[in-house]
């Protein structure tokens, strides 16, 4: 039962990350392989607010979240776009977004050396809800990732901003023809995606407690198994795929090596490739 | 009814147009113009460019010689959204509606020019003119039947109140019956309200008998243009459209 608890944090984290990737897969067209980058240059900001300027992790957070919004709108501005521009296959987009991960990782090693670090936290108290032992900061964690899935699905469900990004997305010539500048809107969109890849990263290294610039090299994993699980450019299905790959990765840890997490989470996927590559909210054509 | 949807036209004119992708053209030297209350129709075989030509009009495909207007305004090469600002409203052929969103939500985007206290009433005045479409407003677009599709693109359309109806096949994939209503009561009701109707279709004896002015596309370029009436008398065109003797 502990183990199906941690999974519950670990899918909550995953939950935010896959959201913010989904949506930027969704509406730009651009897999965003750097995005682990992104939440570990995010929660290492996050970090030294925290211990430089000596305020709680959650205050210092507001400096991961605005790195993670800022770098991915510079990401898709100064180099996604201009790659776009030029009708460049698919996979040469994919290959920049590796080679931006790369960059982004151990360009980060290379400033923050090798060493782990954690944030000066307190776990909170322990509590014991249905045979699972929860730390306040993991039910923080786990409350927070569900307001931050309500104020996704708010803004995507009833704000003009979200309907023009889904219809951006469902068909960016005729939202265009509709006069959605969706130049706007997709700048938009890596802001807010940007900011949740920077709050995905800072509770990430929170939930692991200490953390080094090449801790989230792998994350990517479980977030494209968690976006294909789901259904590729679908943010409700990337919700539940997260939920589904957090828990299944920690059960499993639980009874295998933890090491073998990835190994778990790209099972899953390339097992719904398989068997349904359109994913579980995804239809033939989005896949 | 079309006169709470759609206003005064203006002049869309395109003036000796090349346009085509990657720098080279699929269109060239067309010289069209559509004026308010009348409706110009284009017609040709597969593959003579009458898409292309539209979606250059409309700021889709990139205009590599010659200009486009709409008004006093010079549209050439501006962007679609600002092309909409002007009161252009355009129905593709093809990815017509926004499937994943919901009927209400795909007028919705279609208003989205409009202040916001206006769209609920503008959703009511489209939904009047279309009242099939009431019972299916939380119905996903991908999900409604060709029919039903088509007269959502058009009530994204009329959204906005257009001056200008660019509209590419609206017949496509249609039931006769549904496609000589839409093109004799909506199409031609909305020219006689005064709107400039350019009009793209394939059903070449439909689109003559709604149409104030016809172009002939062929390999990009207008081949032949008149009155209706001067067409159907052109045996050429007589056998290349209408099939053989047919007039009617």
């Amino acid at each position: 039962m502990s183990s199906f608890g941690f999974g519950l944090v670990s899918a909550a984290v995953l939950a935010i990350a896959a959201v913010g990737f989904t949506m930027q897969f969704a509406v730009t067209n651009v897999l965003n392989l750097a995005y682990g980058s992104i939440m570990i240059n995010s929660a290492f900001v996050t970090y030294y607010v925290n211990t430089h300027a000596h305020v709680t992790p959650w205050v210092a957070t507001i400096g991961g979240v605005a790195t993670g919004a800022i770098v991915s709108w510079a990401l898709n501005r100064f180099v996604f776009t201009p790659f776009q521009r030029r009708n460049l296959p698919p996979i040469t987009i994919v290959m920049v977004a590796l080679g931006m991960d790369l960059i982004g990782t151990f360009g980060l090693q290379a400033i923050v050396g090798g060493s782990y670090v954690s944030f000066q936290q307190s776990q909170g108290s322990e509590y014991h809800i249905l045979g699972m032992f929860l730390s306040g900061l993991q039910l923080t964690i786990m409350g927070l990732a569900v307001v931050v899935l309500v104020a996704i699905h708010w803004l995507l469900r009833y704000t003009r901003l979200g309907k023009a990004m889904r219809a951006t997305s469902a068909n960016p010539n005729l939202a265009r023809n509709s006069g959605v500048k969706t130049g706007l809107v997709i700048s938009m969109t890596w802001l807010i995606s940007g900011a949740l890849s920077g709050l995905a990263g800072t509770v990430f290294a929170m939930n692991t407690g200490v953390f080094e610039a090449t801790s989230a090299q792998l994350y990517i994993v479980m977030l494209l198994a968690a976006m294909f699980l789901g259904g590729p450019g679908q943010p409700y299905g990337a919700m539940l795929g997260a939920v589904t790959i957090g828990v299944a990765t920690e059960i499993s840890a639980a009874y295998i090596n933890p090491e073998y997490k990835e190994v778990i989470a790209f099972l899953v996927l390339i097992g719904m490739l398989m068997f349904r590559p359109y994913g579980l909210f995804g239809s033939e054509k989005t896949a | 009814m079309s006169a709470e949807l759609s206003q005064k036209g203006q002049v869309l004119r395109a003036v000796n147009l090349s346009a085509g992708y990657d720098g080279r053209a699929i269109v060239s030297g067309i010289t069209v113009e559509a004026s308010p209350g009348k409706v110009v129709s284009i017609v040709g075989p597969n593959g003579s460019g009458k898409s292309t030509l539209l979606k250059s009009l409309v700021g889709v495909v990139p205009v590599l010689a010659g200009s486009v207007s709409v008004g006093e305004s010079d549209i050439t090469n501006v962007a679609p959204e600002r092309i909409a600002t002007l009161g252009v409203g355009y129905v593709p052929q093809v990815d017509d509606v926004f499937p994943p969103l919901t009927v209400k939500e795909n007028l919705e985007i279609g208003g989205y020019l409009l202040e916001r206290h206006l769209v609920g009433e503008r959703i009511t005045a489209v939904l009047d003119f279309f009242p099939r479409l009431k019972t299916m407003l939380s119905r996903k677009a991908g999900k409604l039947s060709g029919g039903e599709r088509k007269m959502l693109a058009m009530g994204r359309v009329l959204m906005l109140t257009p001056s200008v109806m660019v509209l590419d096949e609206p017949t496509a994939n249609l039931a006769p019956q549904v496609a000589t209503q839409l093109l004799e009561e909506f199409i031609r009701g909305f020219a006689d309200h005064g709107t400039t109707v350019l009009l793209v279709e394939q059903r070449a004896k439909a689109a003559l008998r709604i149409s104030d002015w016809t172009c002939v596309l062929g390999g990009g370029r207008v081949v032949l243009e008149g009155v209706p009436a001067d067409l159907e008398r052109d045996p050429v065109f007589v056998e290349s459209f209408l099939g053989g003797g047919a007039r009617h």
